[in-house]
């Protein structure tokens, strides 16, 4: 079994998705792969809060929400990532997580919402999300 | 109080546009007036030939629905609109009259050409009786000529009425034709929407499946419990994936008329008592109280299909189960004898629906499922398939408040036995 390599401080990773089971899959995969600590929030002013005190590294956003809200209403992850890069005090890579039926969509989310990148679900090999993420810290 | 109409130079109506290209004069009307005495006892033997034609109609027997009495009934009308031919009084009211043959005839389908010819046999008819009458030809001439223009005037009258109500009709049927393709599109749109929805809803458990397997199989679990703790989630999908099928399948029969139901007289305590036992285990898991307050009653006969009472019955209480954190369900009966119905409800102490969001619970794929139940745990389908298998069992479905103030209450009604339709032969 794969041992994480520890070397000083984990980067720490907020990842946004409303699918439980999808979420612990993005957290297992990157959590083994070493290096990363993730939480698993719908929370947006907690995870403002996170990201305006320079304490995140990464935030992994699904673009379909169904909990996330700010200012009194839903908020999907196009406004959120928004949000996410306005009270950011330093550069914060974004992945944007894309559903498979949005293919034609795909560049306008990425422009729209400002987003490092985009991951193209389903993800299946963790090793292909670590790699992304790897690819957006570096 | 109404503005004074300002005034129009007043178009020619069809009818003196007839008279004048005809014409036709007052000099005519004369002529007609003085024919009337001369060829009433004449109009009995006109109507005879014109519904002499019946016979030869091909539609006849779909538009004289009215037998005998009504073709004895036309005959008179016939004569009396013979009478006021020769009456001399070609006005709008005289219009009028004939403008409504062209729309009573499109309304029964009567062929305009059938008519017309009709009347080309009236017409042959009279300018016969006309020889008898006058045997002069010069005097023949003079009156002959009055009634050619006062029978062509009545022709271009129903002409004109038969343009009119066809193109009326026309018009209808054009609305009913965009109408029509509207509910197409429309229908083609929700049914885009549901294959959509279902293929997502298809690909979501399956993506869990794969990618945890693929955890599993990379070795990245750190200890053989958290690897079964993976293959669980697994197994859940799984299981999900399944129920969304079922109910797939489910819905589509029913939609499509094939799901057939054996409606048979049932024993509501029979049903009850077989169907509590499986969510009790699910309640006990959540530590709630399930409590069956129909014990003490005397439940009477129902008439439904045994195997939809318990899928409708099982729904709503797991449902309640799977909403409610903490407290406890229960299932009350009430009999309704005047209207002739049982009435069963669940009511949970749970989070409860909004009650602008009750009706849409039994739409397809809508869910409720708020912050604490993330993720889809349900395949959207089981309450719009309740609604419709109790529909199919004649009775109604819906969702209401809890009675304290929290949680809500499902309910559904079973026509009572001995109030339900008598029941069809099948097989004793």
């Amino acid at each position: 079994m794969n041992q994480p390599a520890p070397q000083g401080r984990k980067q720490r990773i907020i990842i946004v998705e409303d699918n439980a089971l999808v979420a612990k899959f993005f957290q297992m995969a990157l959590e083994r792969a070493g290096g990363f600590s993730c939480l698993i929030t719908e929370d947006v002013p907690g995870i403002l809060r996170e990201v305006a005190a320079g304490e995140v590294d990464l935030v992994l956003l699904d673009v379909s929400l169904t909990n996330a809200e700010w200012d009194g209403r839903n908020v999907n992850g196009v406004e959120l990532c928004r949000l996410l890069k306005e009270k950011s005090p330093r550069r914060l890579p974004v992945l944007l997580a894309t559903a498979h039926a949005m293919s034609g969509d795909r560049e306008r989310l990425l422009e729209s919402s400002g987003a490092d990148g985009y991951l193209e679900k389903p993800v299946y090999e963790s090793a292909q999300l670590v790699a992304k993420v790897r690819e957006l810290m570096a | 109080m109404s503005a004074p109409v300002p005034s129009q130079p007043r178009e020619e109506t069809f009818i003196e546009e007839m008279k004048r290209y005809l014409h036709l004069g007052e000099n005519d009307a004369i002529l007609l007036k003085r024919l009337l005495p001369r060829l009433e006892k004449h109009l009995p033997e006109m109507a005879e030939r014109f519904y002499a034609q019946i016979p030869h109609h091909p539609g006849a027997s779909r538009v004289f629905t009215g037998g005998q009495a009504q073709v004895v009934r036309l005959k008179s009308t016939l004569q009396a609109w013979g009478r006021g031919l020769f009456n001399g009084v070609y006005d709008e009211h005289y219009a009028d009259d004939r403008f409504q043959i062209g729309f009573r005839h499109v309304r029964i389908a009567l062929d305009q050409k059938y008519v017309i010819s009709a009347m080309g046999v009236v017409r042959s008819f009279l300018q016969e009786k006309m020889f008898d009458e006058f045997p002069n030809r010069k005097e023949r001439l003079a009156y002959s000529q009055a009634l050619s223009k006062i029978l062509d005037l009545d022709l271009n009258l129903m002409c004109d009425s038969y343009f009119r109500a066809t193109m009326a009709h026309l018009q209808t049927l054009n609305q009913e034709l965009a109408q029509a393709g509207l509910q197409l599109a429309e229908a083609n749109a929700i049914k885009d929407e549901f294959l959509a929805q279902v293929s997502h809803d298809l690909r979501t458990p399956l993506n869990s499946i794969l990618s945890f397997t693929k955890l599993v199989l990379d070795g990245l679990c750190i200890s053989p419990e958290e690897e079964k703790e993976v293959l669980r989630d697994v197994f859940s999908s799984g299981q999900l994936l399944l129920r969304l099928v079922n109910d797939l399948l489910d819905i589509s029969s029913i939609e499509a008329g094939k799901l057939a139901l054996q409606l048979e007289e049932l024993d509501p305590r029979a049903v009850l008592d077989s169907t509590l036992p499986l969510v009790a285990v699910q309640a006990a898991s959540r530590n709630l109280r399930l409590v069956d307050e129909t014990l003490e009653q005397q439940l009477p006969l129902v008439r439904g299909d045994e195997i939809r009472f318990r899928q409708v019955l099982l729904n709503l209480l797991s449902n309640a189960v799977k909403f409610t954190p903490s407290g406890g369900v229960a299932i009350r009966a009430t009999v309704d004898h005047a209207q002739g119905f049982l009435r069963i409800e669940i009511e949970d102490t749970g989070i409860g629906i909004p009650a602008d969001k009750r009706d849409s619970v039994f739409e397809k794929f809508v869910r409720h499922d708020p912050a604490a139940l993330s993720g889809i745990t349900g395949s959207g389908l089981g309450l719009a398939i309740a609604k419709r298998l109790v529909e199919m069992m004649h009775g109604k479905i819906g969702l209401e408040g809890g009675s304290k103030g929290n949680g809500s209450i499902a309910w559904f009604t079973l026509p009572l036995a001995s109030h339900a339709q008598p029941p069809e032969a099948r097989p004793a």
